[in-house]
């Protein structure tokens, strides 16, 4: 019966730790999104509104990588069995996505906007089957554009 | 067209149940699917226990030589006694393949009270047995009851479910093979009420056939009981897999009632 003791000791950790760093991480995705706020970021290929002259442009990204939990890895291959929406990825995958534009975003404060966001994601995982770390990959990228004339205004639409 | 910087109210990308409860209904949904499979594969082996040719049973008997444990031999005078007392009984008894008696006495339970069949044709039995009964008769009785399992093939049954319970929990839990040997373990001794009671009824023929009377049939079972209110001796085990005793002596007065058969002066039971 250890290897039941060990399973159920992994799952209260991963259950513990995996929901107190989500916590944690949701409270500074949104206080961060909220100060970047002032700097758009769209797929758009051109600018919008007014045409200001370009200064420069820059290609930025940001990227992260975040693992699963136990518990959440253990929830997702039980729905493997049934079928139906990994509802345990869900924030994982969301988290990533939110920290990757923001990491862009922290990268080049300086900019007045960012054209043709793109997100990618991969899934890193190593080991064999039996004992897999399952971890995401979100990679976010984009051109900054610095217009010439920078006013007062400072998003300048 | 103008930029609108704004921030989403709701996270519509994530789903809001609580993810315990998602655990909860899957989980119990893997048990369900687990144990249905466990009580129809259970369902599966009984049916095809019961299909075996006495040939089959005898040969299947021979393969299973399973080397139990159970330490010194103790009192081999007093085994021998007891393996030709099981000898006597194989013609109201018959059986395709012999039975071997193994007379033991656990170090770390040595009063347990219980006697057990097992694949091989194998009867162990306690030597606290020997001190609870009185007769010959009351002996004797028990020594039926455990031929009328290797009669029956509940040991080949308890096999079977030991094997697929074994399975099971092999693709659950993966490869802990002290866990599997001790639910083989468990599952060889452990047969369900109508087994038991089947047993018996073969153990009360089994005595109207050798003694031409079934004194003694429920002695064991009323000095057990009489000793159950003292402590919690060696015969607790007999209890957990023997159950309800009153039960088992009133269904054994019913069935010798219903039979005809009388119940006569007993035997002093043998001296070891
Ligand atoms: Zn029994």
């Amino acid at each position: 019966m250890d290897s039941l003791t060990i399973f159920l000791i992994l799952l209260a950790l991963g259950f513990v730790f995996g929901k107190l760093a989500e916590g944690r991480h949701y409270r500074s995705i949104l206080a961060r999104e909220e100060m970047l706020l002032r700097l758009p970021a769209t797929s758009c290929k051109k600018p919008m509104g007014k045409t200001l002259p370009v200064g420069h442009a820059e290609l930025v990204h940001g990227h992260v990588v975040i693992s699963v939990d136990y518990f959440k890895q253990l929830l997702a291959s039980l729905r493997n069995f049934f079928g139906g929406t990994i509802q345990s990825y869900e924030t994982l995958l969301d988290r990533a996505r939110r920290e990757a534009v923001l990491r862009l975003k922290e990268s080049c404060p300086t900019a007045n906007e960012i054209l043709n966001l793109r997100i990618e994601t991969s899934s890193i995982s190593k080991g064999n089957s039996g004992d897999r770390v399952g971890s995401v990959e979100v990679l976010a990228y984009g051109t900054a554009i610095y217009y010439r004339e920078v006013s007062s205004q400072h998003s300048g639409l | 067209m103008n930029y609108q910087p704004s921030l989403p109210e709701h996270n519509d990308n994530v789903s809001h149940q609580h993810p315990v409860r998602e655990f909860i209904i899957l989980v119990s949904g893997v048990l369900a699917i687990v144990f249905m499979g466990y009580w129809a594969l259970g369902l599966f082996v009984d049916v095809a226990v019961d299909y075996l040719s006495p040939e089959q049973e005898a040969q299947l008997q021979t393969k299973i030589n399973i080397d139990w444990d159970w330490g010194e031999d103790v009192m081999p005078e007093t085994q021998a006694k007891l393996q030709s007392l099981v000898d006597s009984l194989q013609p109201c008894v018959p059986l395709p393949y012999p039975i071997t008696v193994n007379l033991v006495r656990p170090s770390e339970n040595p009063d347990m009270i219980n006697a057990l069949a097992f694949p091989g044709g194998k009867m162990v039995v306690f030597a606290g047995l020997l001190d609870a009964v009185q007769s010959t008769n009351g002996l004797m009785f028990i020594l039926a009851h455990e031929l009328g399992h290797f009669k029956n093939r509940d040991h080949l049954r308890a096999l079977g479910r030991g094997i697929v319970l074994s399975i099971l929990t092999l693709l659950i839990f993966g490869g802990d093979s002290d866990f599997l040997a001790a639910t083989i373990n468990q599952r060889t001794a452990n047969y369900s009420q109508s087994r038991e009671s089947q047993a018996d009824q073969t153990a009360l023929n089994a005595l109207q056939c050798h003694f031409g009377h079934v004194g003694g049939a429920t002695e064991l079972f009323e000095s057990l009981q009489s000793q159950e209110g003292e402590s919690d001796l060696g015969f607790a085990h007999y209890f957990s897999t023997h159950p309800e005793l009153q039960q088992r002596i009133d269904n054994l007065q019913r069935l010798a009632q219903e039979r005809g058969y009388s119940q006569d002066k007993t035997q002093e039971l043998m001296q070891h």
